[in-house]
């Protein structure tokens, strides 16, 4: 499904990704585990399309090349993000945001747009899973939300977008035990045959409850060690020194 | 003779007040005009009028050009206590009103012709203890004259309110035009005696070919209150002057308003504030959003007169630039010659937030609807503290129309 090669990315003449090699089969949940500064962000940025990196390599996405393609259009196509710092936005309804992303997908898979009140039950059904409070829908996109409450509500979005390569960057930093729980049930939830997962993480701990596949290492912008699912403890009784290697000058 | 419209005692871009105004240019173009004749209204329609202003409920006074159209008007059956019309009808406290503001003075230079080549004025008069919560619509349309090409036609709208002690009012000023040059200089004078309250609303949606000089000067009296929120969206050139007099203690005033400017457009704001009474409060909250060459200014003025007290006064005025091509410029000034006030100012001069943007779009919304949604966003506290329903969902689509760059004719849903 997801086939990275050779993958480099830079900001002003500053590598970042030195090239990342990674293939995640249709299905799969990939974990990728790293210490801060090893670009962990940065492949999550480049591959939904951020702007401001000077980007080299070849990302293929079932089938398309993902890095000629706009933001929205790799989101359409079925690549979703869910942020480690969810953007506030003060004046955009939450409602309003969120109806205009699922008829964006939707229209883009030629299926018909949903009126108000059809979004509207169908994302009560999603927040009731995800324990969100309905009201939630009704304040701006994110503004003045709890650390908790943005990472339920990427979940949230994630569940109602239907992606097919889901990328999730740290979306269990700054949880306490019960949002953790929360948001590793919507993940597990979400897990398909036919849809891939990236869960990029700091601590072991999510991936004890969503269980990966593979885990992936990612040190001075390269994959530098990958295994099975305990891996993850691995490092974290070791730690990441073994790991590391030096980003090139 | 001097050609209609000359300005004999034009202001300079020197004078503070009119510094970021193309004055030049303006008074070239009211030199360049032929007077407006009751003659080419005639292309007017109430269907017109209803697109161009929404339609509301509530009574409707429609000028061209200056000049009062009964067909398109409807102000009939008004309660008891509130009386809409032209000054000249033969209504004698509308007849005193249009005498007492008759003071060339009050609104100098460039707003003298208003008095003097004006025609129809119109005159809103609500009696003591008057309640009435529809608003009282005035719209001035302006039409060119396509017989005399490249030559604009002038008219001077003039409208007066009174707002009687005691009582409510909301008014709506509409300022439209059809596509062409047309050169608009308006006065509008209110006046809100003790304990009253009004509701008042300006859109200023001219044609890009338009030419907007427009004056509101309000009188406020012991425990007043006013919200005035004005949209400045259309005209080549506007300038849109206000100024509060807070003549008596305990008046409240509140003023908010949002210019948006595209392709050359010039749109300069000039508001004063004068806290000439003890326990007044004003607030300013302005929003600017300038795309392409477009220029946007605000000029905000806050006067606290001496051996006042406890007075409450704030400006706020925040900017949105989409082009680097555009420009906003922002200047409060204050003058405060009194020691017990209370009084702050922040302005800001920003761009579209790219995380924002980003984040909008990671979601599947094209980047077109996606800046649409966050310049809908910046201005959506001034377009939502309009009142009056339909007229908050005629302004919101305008915006709306506005910020995606489409005709004023299209409406945007928003949630």
């Amino acid at each position: 499904m997801l086939h990275i090669a050779n993958l480099h990315a830079s900001v002003a003449g500053r590598t970042i990704l030195d090239g990342v090699d990674l293939d995640i089969p249709t299905g799969e949940v990939h974990a990728i585990m790293g210490p801060n500064g090893s670009g962990k962000t940065t492949l999550s940025n480049v591959l939904t399309g951020r702007e401001g990196y000077d980007v080299s390599g070849t990302v293929v996405f079932d089938g398309i090349d993902l890095l000629t393609l706009s933001p929205e259009d790799r989101a359409v196509a079925g690549v979703f993000l869910a942020f480690q710092h969810p953007v506030e936005i003060p004046g955009v309804g939450n409602m309003y945001f969120l109806r205009a992303a699922v008829n964006a997908v939707r229209s883009h898979r030629g299926l018909p747009e949903l009126g108000a009140v059809e979004f509207l039950g169908l994302a009560k059904e999603h927040m009731a899973r995800l324990e969100m409070d309905p009201a939630f829908l009704g304040r701006s996109v994110n503004a003045g939300f709890s650390g908790g409450e943005k990472k339920r509500n990427e979940i949230l979005q994630m569940s109602m977008l239907e992606p097919r390569l889901a990328i999730l960057d740290e979306t269990d930093s700054g949880l306490d035990i019960d949002a953790l729980r929360i948001v590793a049930q919507g993940i597990e939830r979400l897990r398909r045959p036919d849809r891939s997962m990236l869960i990029i993480t700091h601590h072991p701990r999510l991936l004890d409850d969503v269980c990966p596949d593979r885990v992936h290492v990612l040190s001075g912008g390269r994959i530098v060690r990958s295994g099975g699912h305990e891996l993850a403890h691995e490092l974290e009784a070791e730690g990441y020194g073994s790991t590391q290697v030096a980003v090139p000058a | 003779m001097i050609a209609n419209g000359a300005v004999a005692d034009a202001p300079t871009s020197r004078e503070e007040a009119w510094r970021y105004t193309p004055v030049a240019e303006i008074v070239a173009r009211t030199g360049a005009v032929t007077a407006a004749m009751r003659a080419i209204a005639t292309s007017v329609s109430r269907s017109v009028v209803d697109r161009l202003t929404g339609s509301h409920a509530g009574p409707r006074l429609v000028f061209v050009n200056g000049f009062y159209e009964a067909e398109l008007s409807d102000h009939h059956d008004l309660p008891s206590g509130l009386w809409c019309g032209l000054a000249g009808a033969h209504h004698p406290p509308a007849v005193a009103l249009a005498a007492e503001t008759n003071n060339v003075r009050d609104i100098g230079g460039l707003f003298a012709n208003n008095r003097t080549d004006g025609h129809d004025v119109a005159v809103v008069i609500a009696d003591d203890g008057l309640r009435f919560d529809e608003p009282v619509h005035i719209v001035h349309v302006a039409v060119p004259d396509h017989r005399v090409a490249r030559t604009s036609v002038i008219s001077h709208p003039r409208t007066i309110i009174d707002v009687g002690k005691g009582s409510h009012l909301a008014v709506v000023e509409t300022y439209c035009g059809l596509d062409g040059p047309t050169v608009t200089d308006t006065s509008t004078t209110i006046r809100i005696a003790d304990r009253a309250e009004l509701d008042h609303c300006r859109i200023q949606v001219e044609s890009s070919a338009a030419t907007h000089v427009g004056h509101t000067r309000v009188e406020q009296r012991e425990s007043s209150r006013l919200r005035m929120t004005s949209i400045t969206i259309g005209a080549d050139i506007a300038r849109n002057a206000i100024d509060v007099h807070l003549d008596e203690p305990d008046a409240h005033t509140e003023l908010i308003g949002v210019n948006m400017t595209t392709g050359h457009q010039r749109h300069d704001t000039v508001v004063t504030v004068d806290h000439a009474a003890s326990r007044c409060v004003s607030t300013q909250r302005f929003a600017g959003v300038v795309d392409d060459h477009g220029r946007g200014s605000f000029s905000g003025e806050i006067i606290v007169r001496p051996f006042t007290v406890a007075t409450d006064a704030h400006q706020s005025n925040r900017n949105l630039v989409l082009d680097p091509n555009a420009e906003a410029d922002t200047r409060p000034w204050l003058r405060i010659l009194a020691d017990d006030v209370r009084c702050t100012h922040g302005a800001t001069v920003g761009r579209l937030d790219d995380d924002a943007l980003f984040y909008l779009r990671s979601r599947g919304i094209a980047l077109a609807a996606a800046r649409t949604m966050l310049i809908d966003a910046f201005i959506r506290d001034i377009t939502d503290a309009i009142a009056h329903e339909s007229v908050r969902a005629h302004v919101a689509a305008l915006v709306a129309a506005t910020a995606t760059g489409a005709t004023a004719n299209d409406t945007e849903e928003r949630s």
